[in-house]
């Protein structure tokens, strides 16, 4: 399970950060342009943040990790299934269920939130570098807009997708490695299944969510 | 378990993958202590006997005995006590890529938490036995596929299973490295006296086994010896599958003396 954690989780976090920052920085960008047209330049930070934390940090962490994570685990288990692993663990009397699908899953289920709030948190620096060199604001005035974004609300909002979207990512992953037919070809078939299907399903389980989330969350009416 | 002389047995197993038949009411027995070796060509059902005795495929008809258990019907949890019982030798070894030699064979004792210093007692005398104590260390990439097998063989034995599976573990090898794993066969034949389904289409693995037989001298070493016209070697049986029936079943005098087209043809393939 720790083993998992680490590969899985740990193993992610270049890309997270790369990920994370970037997307900060290019929303800094291009909202503080349409903002300035309004007058309200100063609230670049709430915006970063809270498209930050409700939508881009779970959704774009759970598609690097479709990519990275999922495919791995689909190459992984899929190689071991055309081995003969799988039927040699069974043999051996183990349970490939309890032991190579649900370590990845709870790997997956704490790790893709840990990994959203770095995202999130990168980001938002991310937004603040471009705002103090690029759009010439005051850190402090960038900083105070964005902590009015961090809510209790909006960080439990922006947890629960993570968790959702890690346990359908190594589910997908796991249950297209061990459906894998065809030997090696298969395995490269069930890698990209694996990606296709985890991310179609990640933002189509965003957008529930999203409204499941505001209904009884942020904003219930 | 109820009083039979059968290790393993097979009473009119039926297996269908879609439409193409794999058995058709298939029965045999494997007594205890007793090597039968599975022939047919590919696309037979060698493999898939195999796998029905370790439950992991289900026949859609007859029954399945092991030990004089029935496992016909058991449950992925009750087989995993029925399968505590089987060693089984893969095509390709089937060794788990992500552990060294060392952990590959402990494998079996790590879920069952024995301590550790038992385990590396019954990891060395495995390694022994197939002459891979220098490998310990690497892993499986690092390895030849005749290196392989004999690892698989190895991690197969732990626990001291009584029934063993090899799924045509000479194919692929070269002719030296098929004779060691032969040789491996004969000795838990005759000196364990372990019950096998040995699945080939081999010939040169056929003869080992057919006329071959090991002694262990007052000294402890082993010696392989040739049948000649001494005895009959009654420990080892011959089945020969063909569009999911048997063809044949018994001993290797009997196979010879067929006149049945596909045994013969099949026997003179060389």
């Amino acid at each position: 399970m720790i083993r998992q954690m680490d590969i899985l989780g740990f193993g992610s976090l270049v890309i997270i950060l790369l990920t994370g920052t970037f997307t900060g920085m290019v929303l800094a960008l291009n909202s503080a342009s349409t903002l300035q047209k309004f007058g309200v330049q100063n609230v670049t930070g709430q915006l970063v943040a809270t498209s930050l934390i409700r939508e881009l940090g779970p959704v774009l962490t759970s598609l690097m990790l479709a990519g990275r994570v999922g495919s791995g685990i689909a190459a992984e288990l899929g190689s071991m299934l055309v081995s003969e692993q799988i039927d040699a663990m069974r043999a051996l009397g183990t349970d490939p269920i309890k032991k190579l699908v649900a370590p990845r899953i709870v790997a997956l289920v704490v790790m893709a939130p840990a990994l959203t709030v770095i995202c999130d948190f990168v980001g938002a620096m991310g937004g603040l570098l471009i705002s103090i060199t690029m759009l010439h604001q005051a850190s402090s005035v960038y900083i105070s807009s964005a902590m009015e974004a961090v809510s209790f609300k909006e960080i439990l909002g922006g947890l629960i997708k993570p968790t959702v979207f890690g346990f359908i990512i190594a589910l997908v992953g796991c249950h297209k490695g061990l459906s894998t037919v065809g030997g090696t070809v298969g395995v490269g078939r069930s890698t990209t299944e694996s990606v296709v299907n985890s991310s179609i399903l990640v933002i189509a389980v965003d957008f529930l969510l999203s409204k499941v989330i505001i209904s009884l969350l942020l904003d219930p009416r | 378990m109820a009083a039979t002389p059968y290790a393993i047995e097979f009473r009119d197993v039926s297996l269908a993958f879609g439409d193409k038949v794999i058995l058709d009411r298939v029965s045999f027995g494997v007594r205890y202590g007793e090597s039968k070796i599975v022939m047919g060509g590919s696309g037979t059902g060698k493999s898939t006997l195999l796998r029905l005795v370790l439950g992991l495929l289900k026949p859609d008809s007859g029954q399945i005995f092991v030990d004089g258990e029935d496992i016909t019907h058991y449950n992925e949890e009750q087989m995993m006590n029925v399968r505590r019982k089987i060693g089984m030798v893969f095509q390709e070894g089937a060794l788990f890529d992500s552990l060294s030699v060392y952990d590959n064979v402990a494998y079996r004792l790590r879920e069952q938490r024995v301590a550790e210093n038992e385990i590396e007692e019954v990891v060395l005398r495995m390694l022994r036995f197939v002459d891979l104590e220098d490998a310990i260390d690497k892993m499986p990439n690092q390895l030849s596929g005749g290196m392989r097998r004999r690892v698989g063989i190895a991690r197969a034995l732990v626990g001291n299973p009584k029934i063993i599976l090899y799924d045509e573990p000479t194919a692929g090898l070269d002719p030296i490295t098929a004779r060691t794993i032969c040789e491996l066969a004969l000795k838990l034949r005759d000196l364990e006296e372990v019950s096998s389904i040995y699945v080939t289409h081999r010939l040169e693995d056929m003869d080992v086994l057919a006329t071959e037989y090991v002694v262990r001298d007052d000294f402890g070493d082993v010696h392989f010896e040739q049948e000649g016209d001494k005895l009959c070697l009654i420990n080892t049986k011959f089945i020969m599958l063909k569009d999911g029936d048997i063809l044949f079943n018994g001993s290797n005098q009997q196979m010879r003396a067929l006149s049945n087209a596909y045994v013969q043809k099949f026997l003179n393939q060389r």
